[in-house]
């Protein structure tokens, strides 16, 4: 329980510190919670599931249930040691790293997030998953430059999809007479109303994600976004959707997924496609980055809707290794922008000249953006393509583009920013704490690289067990 | 019994107090009144109850009864600043307040249409006179007046309709009509009467198609008698419909729930779709209050509404989200009441802005505050026989995040927020608004509770 509470005491403490001490709080704070996750992930022992807390005298069926499997637990970890590295690369961002506001909001996210990833009941679920709304949304608003027309269609819109999730969980919970997980996943439904339930559900995490055509919100919201802020949505608030997509939609109504398997794949490949050419043409750096987020979401999502063991190994993988590409990369484009005062990348030219060190650290983070050998997404990305062209030689080929596509519009990005005779004098090369983010992310995608099993190890049971749920109405 | 009693005597002293033209004393002594009574109410000395079993309440009854006294003592604490200027009348308001809320009691543990009858007209006489106590302005009058004819003619039709029931069953007793109902077939002249009631029902609580009184009425009325409308009439107009309805009419069921959804689905649009353009703050909420109304009516939906809690836990999120609204409009005391000089608020004070945050999140039903719980067990419960009318009603709640975000944009725009200066408010309006706080984001602690 102290994982939720921590984070929730971190947020109201950070309201009432000085701003002169803030950061350093935020940092040590955020450690002290890493270092929970850390405890929790030394004493997990693969195949358990653990219960954190629970409580079942609510009224409607609502119980009050905490816990994690190896799924929930990678999430766990993923998200307290994230956010102390986006609070590191925010170190010295004059805007944010000294306002109270903004760590008390980066804390209650880290809650919300928190509980969205051990909640074992489908209401205290949506509740999490709705309230990591209200911080994210505060940190764009007061934080941002997004004008009002974009938050609102950022908030409204993911809004709308949360809503479809709860009327499914409310369909599911008064057949289960409980909204509990256990329940919930042990109700059989017919064919159609399961349908029906799973695209309520999926419509929730398909704006989230976002599958194309639910991008819209996304690029104008990302770019609007201060820079953690860009971070916290794109490493870890996506991630719940794809997380959602494992533990929830697939166990809850797998009778429907024969009839959707389909849909949401075409719609999953058709946007990694769509989101990589519009990457190619794409002057803005931080628009760019949107939407190779989008490309390699749908990747993943893709994997997860083929719901075979390696696909899902696959998926975890590539969840790890894009929460910590889009922190890479997320901070390279704030550099860029901060000390050029453009996001346009024909205006930049022959950084690397002026900061080498900084030219040498944005081609490693390239080169795993690309899934290199070696890097975490190489493991990750051909596992999710194997496992597409086994199960669709055409679907696997088509998505494979996008490691083509990938390469070209970051290697592009790169080139356009990096080489070439400098416009300006000078350039500040990275800072300690820039230099620190990279290095951590470098190596963290190299080990997950190098030994992929310590990721599959954990996931690997919890895994297991989900496609046993959903393999048990198939042979009914 | 004696809980009435109480307020009846407090605010009959509180008239007298009035003359005095010491504000403070009235408002301590109106506020000890309401805490006797609500003790009084909960743990009751049974003193007359053997005498005078004509009132009923039950555990929710009880519940409702606790949440009408509270939210009627904020609404005084509120208007404690606004009242002082008028020193003359200060007694007068309070003492009006309280009758209205003994009659507003009186309708919580109706067992008669007589008893039903009384609780209706002592809740809303007092209400005509405060709508218009704001004497030198015309909007005032005129809310005064539309709200005397509207509600003089609502009553008119109640009183028809109980004529046409009481001719078909021979009873005023709620028990009695069930009891006739479901052994005798009823005529022609029995649905009519049902009819007019159901009308002058949706007259009280401002539901369509008999709507239209509620906007004017509201932006006419001092803002804190407004506040007292949109929360305690509304609850207490809601939860007597709904009692009256499933005690009375429960074996007739087929013929009014279907109507009763229909005029749900169409106040609901009516009032978030006007909502969405308005420029006025206390229209705003009025508007908002219709949708927020026809929510509430769809405990009529379900059996049981009365009894457990989904009710009783919207009515808190929504009645608190009111006191909140409407101490914040008192606060910044706008004559002309537009929207937008309620800009950058947030940052005169950093209390109200949470306030503001807290009470438009709870009533835009986004947890993890009190406005989703009461949402969520309402829908719930009506999603198996009305499943149309809660998608529509997911629709009107993504709306309505439109209209309240955009208020709390408002309140917390950045513009010229260094230059504004900054905004004290006084200690009863801090306890007012750090209660809401509270109750608005503990709610869920009621869920536990509630046995």
């Amino acid at each position: 329980m102290e994982l939720l509470i921590i984070a929730l005491a971190l947020g109201l403490i950070s309201f009432i510190i000085p701003r002169n001490s803030v950061k350093i709080f935020g940092l040590i704070g955020s450690l002290v919670s890493a270092g929970i996750a850390i405890f929790h992930l030394v004493n997990y022992s693969p195949e358990s599931s653990v219960t954190l807390y629970e409580n079942h005298s609510l009224p409607f069926g609502m119980t009050f249930h905490v816990g994690y499997d190896g799924l929930g637990l990678l999430m766990i970890a993923l998200t307290n040691l994230i956010i102390p590295i986006i609070l590191l690369s925010n170190y010295n961002n004059s805007k944010t790293s000294e306002s109270p506001m903004f760590h008390a909001l980066v804390f209650l996210m880290q809650f919300g997030l928190l509980g969205v990833f051990s909640a074992e009941d489908g209401i205290l679920f949506y509740i999490f998953w709705e309230f990591t709304l209200i911080p994210i949304f505060l940190i764009l608003y007061w934080f941002g430059s997004g004008t009002n027309k974009v938050l609102l269609k950022f908030f409204i819109y993911t809004l709308i999809g949360s809503l479809g999730m709860l009327l499914s969980f409310i369909a599911l919970g008064l057949q289960a007479k409980s909204f509990d997980y256990v329940d919930l996943v042990s109700v059989q439904l017919p064919a159609k109303e399961a349908c029906w339930i799973m695209s309520g559900i999926m419509l929730a995490f398909a704006i989230k994600i976002p599958i194309f055509p639910f991008h819209t919100w996304q690029p104008d919201t990302y770019t609007s976004a201060p820079m953690p802020g860009t971070m916290l949505l794109s490493a870890l608030m996506l991630k719940m959707a794809l997380f959602g997509m494992i533990k929830w939609m697939l166990p809850l109504a797998p009778e429907g997924i024969s009839d959707l398997k389909w849909i949401i794949l075409v719609l999953s490949v058709v946007g990694l496609l769509y989101a990589a050419i519009m990457c190619i043409k794409m002057n803005d750096i931080k628009r760019l980055f949107a939407y190779a987020s989008i490309s390699h979401l749908g990747l993943i999502a893709a994997g997860i809707m083929i719901f075979t063991k390696d696909s899902l190994v696959g998926a975890s993988i590539q969840i790890v290794n894009h929460s910590l590409i889009a922190v890479g990369l997320f901070l390279i484009a704030e550099i860029l922008e901060s000390r050029l005062k453009t996001r346009n990348l024909n205006e930049m030219r022959g950084t690397a000249t002026l900061a080498p060190k900084f030219g040498f650290w944005f081609a490693i983070i390239a080169f795993a953006s690309v899934s290199v050998p070696f890097t975490a997404g190489f493991i990750g990305e051909f596992t999710l393509l194997k496992e597409l062209t086994d199960f669709n030689t055409w679907i696997g080929i088509i998505s494979a583009t996008t490691l083509v596509f990938g390469a070209v519009y970051t290697l592009r990005a790169y080139q356009l920013s990096m080489f070439g005779t400098p416009k300006i004098d000078s350039f500040e090369d990275l800072r300690w704490n820039e230099l620190a983010v990279f290095v951590i992310i470098s190596i963290s995608v190299v080990i997950f690289g190098l030994f992929p099993h310590l990721i599959s190890d954990l996931v690997g049971p919890s895994l297991d067990r989900l496609l046993a749920i959903f393999n048990a109405p198939t042979s009914l | 019994m004696e809980a009435i009693i109480i307020l009846f005597l407090t605010g009959i002293i509180a008239l007298f107090l009035g003359i005095l033209k010491q504000p403070k004393l009235t408002t301590v002594f109106s506020i000890i009144g309401l805490v006797t009574a609500g003790f009084v109410h909960y743990f009751p000395l049974d003193i007359l109850n053997d005498k005078y079993n004509i009132l009923k309440f039950g555990d929710a009854g009880n519940a409702f009864v606790v949440l009408a006294i509270v939210i009627t003592g904020f609404i005084i604490l509120i208007g404690d600043r606004g009242f002082q200027e008028d020193k003359a009348h200060i007694g007068d308001y309070h003492a009006l307040l309280l009758f209205s809320l003994s009659g507003g009691i009186i309708l919580l543990g109706f067992q008669d249409i007589f008893m039903f009858f009384l609780g209706l007209e002592i809740l809303s006489i007092p209400l005509y006179v405060l709508a218009g106590a704001k004497r030198q302005s015309k909007e005032s009058s005129e809310a005064a007046v539309k709200y005397f004819f509207m509600g003089a003619f609502a009553t008119c039709l109640l009183l028809f309709g109980v004529a046409l029931v009481y001719g078909s069953t021979q009873s005023f007793e709620l028990e009695r009509i069930l009891e006739f109902t479901s052994k005798n077939s009823v005529g022609p002249m029995f649905y009519v009467g049902l009819l007019f009631i159901l009308a002058s029902f949706l007259f009280k609580v401002g539901a369509a198609p008999f709507h239209f009184w509620v906007p004017d009425v509201y932006q006419g009325s001092p803002t804190v008698f407004m506040g007292y409308m949109s929360s305690v009439v509304k609850l207490v107009g809601v939860f007597a419909f709904v009692k009256f309805f499933h005690i009375a009419f429960v074996n007739v069921h087929e013929f009014w729930t279907i109507l009763i959804a229909v005029l749900i689905a169409v106040s609901m649009f009516i009032g978030n779709l006007s909502a969405l353009v308005q420029t006025k703050f206390k229209r705003l909420l009025a508007y908002s209050s219709i949708t927020n109304g026809s929510y509430a009516l769809m405990a009529i939906l379900y059996p049981g509404s009365v009894q457990d809690s989904s009710l009783w836990i919207f009515m808190v999120g929504y009645g608190l989200s009111v006191v909140t609204l409407i101490t914040i409009s008192t606060i910044v005391n706008d004559e002309n009441d537009d929207i937008s000089s309620l800009k950058g608020i947030g940052y005169k004070n950093p209390l109200i802005g949470l306030a503001a945050i807290i009470a438009l999140l709870s009533t835009s039903g986004i947890p993890p505050f009190t406005g989703f719980y009461g949402k969520l067990m309402i829908f719930s419960s009506v999603w198996t026989n009305y499943p149309w009318l809660i998608i529509l009603a997911l629709i009107n709640s993504a709306i309505g995040v439109y209209i309240y975000l955009k208020l709390i944009m408002t309140f917390l725009s950045k513009e010229n927020s260094d230059t504004t200066p900054k905004l004290s408010i006084t200690i009863l309006h801090q306890i007012v608004l750090i209660a809401c706080i509270l109750i608005l984001t503990f709610g869920w602690i009621f869920l536990a509770i509630w046995k």
